[in-house]
């Protein structure tokens, strides 16, 4: 027989807010409403009483928190208010960090040391953008180029680093609308990630570093608006 | 986007995408900014792609119920690709039962999947475009006054010797 569960609360890593799972009725409405529910033996509610019932580790430590995708459906539908989506993220942040899935955690440490999550460095970035520019100077929007670093732009905007990275023709829609818009804009010659993996990966240090370089160029920059182009 | 297709900023030519067209509705802009901010953008998507085609019809259910991509929470990202596809399964029915021909995605995440990941397993007859691309795409560019560029390129010049760009002449190229 399998030995019956002690509660301890002073060892709780997950549930420390009485909100986060304690109020829960077990309706499963979060569950019925989930398109992952069923994966694993899983869904959100099982999860939600996993972390009611203090087995931290083995809802860290299961692929649930990074196969649910953080949509928030659950959450806003649970008649309690239960915080599932932010109980699973934080379940995320407490995985050790060399067992995060995937590269969201090396692209985070990427970022935080070169400016960006695939480490693009600032030279390369410099002149794809003046490539492309003139690119697009010359195919219907004569006199475009790239403003860098531009000082007292009304716009500011970050770039997915997947863009300069793989699909750097796909940066010309916005530049489109600039020119055609006539737009005052910019764009910082480093750290200009628009992608912020620490929210993803429950890294919060990293998230609000990240968040803070957007607005430090903004400011240092002195620009009137900040776009995040998606 | 609001701002200048309100303003007249910029002119839209409405006849480019005459296809039927729905709008995805990211988490990101629909849920967690009511979560955050108290507000979501499901409004604004709508309008602006109404703004840009004629023939739009909405997902079921959409706005704050409408279904994750399945690539959120950085998924697209992750080892998981089945789970990513069996995912998007809800998606893909939404996408199908809408009879939409152009999916709009103002997210990259769920452009991604939706266009390099449920188009091709759940065979959808759709294009899919970012909601900044289709605004791209049907807006009319109108070039510049010779003054205006000789401007911009002189600012261009001095922003290249500024940061030690060096740029070859595409001219040359062309010849």
């Amino acid at each position: 027989m399998a030995e019956p569960l002690k509660v301890n609360k002073k060892n709780r890593k997950l549930a420390v807010d009485a909100k986060m799972a304690d109020l829960c009725f077990t309706c499963g409405t979060c569950a019925g409403g989930c398109p992952v529910t069923g994966i694993d033996g899983f869904d959100p509610r099982k999860a939600i009483r996993m972390a009611a019932l203090g087995l931290d580790d083995e809802l860290i430590n299961s692929r649930w928190p990074w196969i649910c995708t953080l949509c928030g459906r659950c959450e806003n539908q649970c008649p309690m208010g239960i915080n599932l989506m932010k109980t699973f993220r934080k379940a995320r942040g407490l995985r050790d960090r060399d067992k995060v899935p995937g590269p969201i955690h090396k692209g985070t440490m990427m970022n935080l040391q070169r400016g960006n999550n695939l480490g693009i460095p600032r030279d390369d970035f410099l002149s794809l953008l003046a490539d492309l520019g003139q690119e697009l100077a010359h195919d219907g929007c004569p006199g475009f180029y790239v403003p860098v670093d531009k000082k007292g732009a009304n716009v500011i905007t970050t770039i997915n680093s997947k863009e300069p990275f793989g699909e750097p023709d796909d940066m010309k829609f916005w530049w489109k609308i600039f020119y055609a818009a006539k737009e005052d804009w910019t764009v910082s010659s480093t750290n200009w990630e628009g992608v912020n993996w620490g929210l993803f990966s429950g890294d919060d240090p990293a998230w609000k570093e990240q968040v803070g370089r957007v607005l430090e160029n903004a400011r240092r920059l002195e620009c009137k608006t900040l776009l995040l182009p998606e | 986007m609001i701002e200048y297709i309100q303003s007249g900023r910029l002119t839209i030519d409405k006849s480019k995408h005459p296809q039927l067209t729905t709008a995805h509705d990211p988490c990101n802009y629909t849920r967690k900014s009511q979560m955050v901010l108290g507000k979501s953008y499901g409004p604004e998507i709508r309008w602006i792609t109404q703004q840009l085609v004629d023939n739009y019809v909405d997902m079921y259910p959409p706005d704050m119920n409408n279904y994750c991509c399945g690539a959120g929470g950085g998924a697209w990202a992750m080892p998981y690709d089945k789970e990513r596809i069996y995912y998007g399964r809800v998606k893909a029915k939404q996408i199908l039962d809408s009879g939409a021909e152009l999916v709009v995605a103002p997210c990259h995440n769920c452009r991604d999947q939706i266009m390099k990941g449920l188009t091709k397993e759940y065979q959808l007859p759709i294009e899919t475009m970012y909601l900044w691309e289709l605004l791209a795409e049907s807006i009319v560019i109108e070039p510049w006054s010779d003054e205006e560029i000789a401007q911009a390129t002189t600012m261009r010049d001095a922003q290249f010797e500024r940061d030690g760009v060096v740029m070859e002449e595409l001219e040359e190229e062309e010849e």
